[in-house]
């Protein structure tokens, strides 16, 4: 009884997924720091304080706010250039979503 | 062949029945981080769940073809008894599944249907009725790799979403951010699950369809193994009810497990998780979701700073792991045998204790009510296997900026002390009032002694860049001896 494994698809699941999760992640995470260049700090609360919710009170949130409008005042950059790092933070949103739609894509067309 | 066609109808409402269960038991791991960390209400999240494993089912059929065409050489063997034997894995994994959900133990829905599977098998027609190569190629070594490379995955996504994000000038990071990220993440992994999960029974129901003839297209095609039409729509619509029904029943440890897990770590443990089981669905590799989802969320933990790995906890989940497979397939075995001894009547056995042990563990369950306001996940049990302190300490590039200001400022500070002394002397030597010449001289004690500070400060920091890996040993030794105190 032989038997025959295809080390080499192991090597491209590990890849591709390497690649696919580097990418969505670095896009959104790059687009979140575009946005906050661009003096609009996300400050999301959590959508409902179960127990699970020790991460953030409502009052850390108020104050988050308030340290976000607070940076966002004091920001050294002209209006111009802010609206350039809001355009660059979309962008990278927009390609984020293209990657993942892309990776579906290519696993439809496969099947 | 009367018999057959019933058993082979028994096989369906069985496999469909298992793949209710796989959506209760399983699809609250891909909500298990977004409602930990706030991102969704967890029955808002359980309905998007729902709608994405559905449209998940649709998108491939790799993992059908793998089941259907791989595990079981069913071309060698004879196809009498077959559906019957199918039935029999099926009734193990299924007792597996509730046995494990019930204890709390770690488990596998994945694992414990092909662990049925095969030991029901071999038990029919010995090895030669089972295709080692791909149990192995397929299944096995997915189930080793595929959590270690979700979690190498989600270590350094979890280092790129920190380093890309993280500031050194104390202002809002905008990590908040990642929870509306996670709405979207979640919803990958739940597609991922419905393209992996709902696949393994249509794989079954149709390596049932094989051994009765009712497999329609020519046998020598490489698409005779995909699931007919309307297999697909009835799979994906049952794990989308499954999750719908049962998935907040699952999410309860969220509320013990997971509440270390911040946005950001979530949302890369949550692509991890997604790119890693899609990747897998592309190259028919049958993965367990609640394996992959637990190795992004330990790897996303190590990758947060100051994390220790809690490695009896660890070792315990992998035990868990590991055993499915093979317990799953002892009690497949154990159902075969009396299709074996009584043929159909063994059928009929098997139906009427898989039938007690369902219903006695669903009355069991009714005891402890759970609601969406309580449910829990197995994912969150991995959640226990990293330390997490509650404040990191600095990274290297915080420390070097800190020791830069500190000497900085003791460089200021010792000028400033110089200057002020040469001035209470210039002003004593000038005869100066004594109140200006006590002024200048406190100014000058002040400075020397901002000085002094900075100095301390400056070589603080420089002492805490060597003194990290102690600390971190030092944490090691901690978790290690609370362990031994534990087991005491």
């Amino acid at each position: 009884m032989s038997v025959e494994i295809d080390w080499t698809a192991f090597l491209l699941v590990f890849v591709a997924a390497l690649v696919g999760a580097a990418a969505v992640v670095s896009l959104y995470a790059l687009g979140l720091r575009m946005l906050v260049r661009a003096g609009r700090v996300p400050v999301v609360s959590p959508a409902e304080f179960t127990d699970a919710i020790t991460v953030v009170s409502e009052k850390e949130i108020r104050h988050a706010a308030k340290q976000a409008a607070k940076a966002a005042r004091k920001s050294p950059l002209t209006a111009g250039q802010k609206n350039l790092a809001f355009l660059a933070a979309l962008a990278c949103f927009v390609l984020c979503g293209a990657a993942v739609l892309g990776g579906i894509l290519i696993i439809v067309i496969g099947h | 062949m009367e018999t057959a066609a019933l058993v082979v109808v028994l096989v369906i409402a069985l496999a469909l029945f298992f793949d209710f269960t796989n959506g209760f038991h399983d699809t609250a791991n891909a909500m298990a981080t977004p409602i930990a960390t706030g991102a969704l209400k967890p029955k808002t999240a359980v309905l998007l769940a729902a709608l994405l494993n559905l449209v998940g089912a649709f998108l491939s059929t790799e993992v059908a073809k793998t089941v259907s065409g791989g595990i079981v050489n069913e071309g060698d063997i004879p196809h009498d008894l077959l559906p019957q034997l199918i039935f029999a894995g099926l009734i193990g994994a299924i007792t597996w599944n509730m046995l494990t959900w019930l204890l709390g133990l770690p488990s596998s829905s994945s694992h414990a249907l092909f662990g049925g599977l095969i030991g029901a098998t071999l038990v029919g027609f010995g090895v030669a009725g089972i295709n080692f190569g791909v149990v192995l190629s397929k299944v096995v070594l997915p189930a080793l790799i595929a959590p270690l490379t979700a979690g190498l995955i989600a270590f350094a996504a979890t280092k790129v979403a920190y380093g890309i994000t993280r500031r050194y000038d104390g202002k809002p990071d905008g990590r908040s951010g990642f929870r509306w990220g996670q709405i979207f993440t979640s919803s990958m992994v739940a597609l991922a699950h419905g393209t992996n999960d709902a696949q393994k029974t249509m794989g079954v129901i149709t390596l049932a369809l094989i051994t009765v003839g009712w497999q329609t297209g020519d046998p020598d095609s490489e698409h005779f193994h995909n699931p007919e039409f309307w297999v697909i729509v009835a799979c994906a619509f049952t794990i989308a009810l499954g999750t719908y029904l049962g998935g907040w029943r699952i999410i309860r440890t969220l509320g013990k497990g997971l509440t270390e897990v911040k946005p950001a770590q979530g949302f890369a443990a949550e692509s991890s998780t997604a790119a890693t089981i899609l990747a897998s669905s592309a190259f028919g590799f049958a993965l367990s979701t609640t394996q992959v989802a637990s190795g992004s969320v330990i790897g996303s933990g190590l990758g947060r700073r100051g994390s220790v790995v809690r490695w009896r906890t660890a070792g315990r989940i992998a035990i868990g792991w590991l055993l499915t497979l093979p317990a799953a397939g002892a009690v497949g075995a154990f159902a075969a045998l009396f299709v074996m001894w009584f043929q159909n009547w063994g059928v009929l056995i098997d139906a009427v204790i898989a039938l007690v042990v369902i219903v006695g563990l669903f009355l069991r369950s009714r005891k402890n009510a759970v609601n969406s306001a309580n449910a829990m996940s197995d994912v969150a049990e991995s959640g226990h296997v990293v330390d997490l302190p509650d404040v990191p300490g600095p990274t290297r590039r915080t420390s070097r900026i800190e020791l830069m200001r500190a000497l900085e400022r003791a460089e200021r500070k010792a000028d400033e002390a110089e200057r002020a002394a040469r001035r209470a002397k210039k002003l004593k030597k000038a005869g100066g009032t004594p109140g200006e010449i006590k002024a200048a001289r406190k100014a000058a004690q002040r400075a020397a002694q901002k000085y002094a500070e900075a100095e301390q400060a400056s070589q603080e920091w420089e002492a805490l860049s060597a003194s990290r890996r102690a600390r971190a040993k030092l944490a090691e030794w901690d978790l290690a001896i609370d362990d031994q105190e534990g087991a005491r």
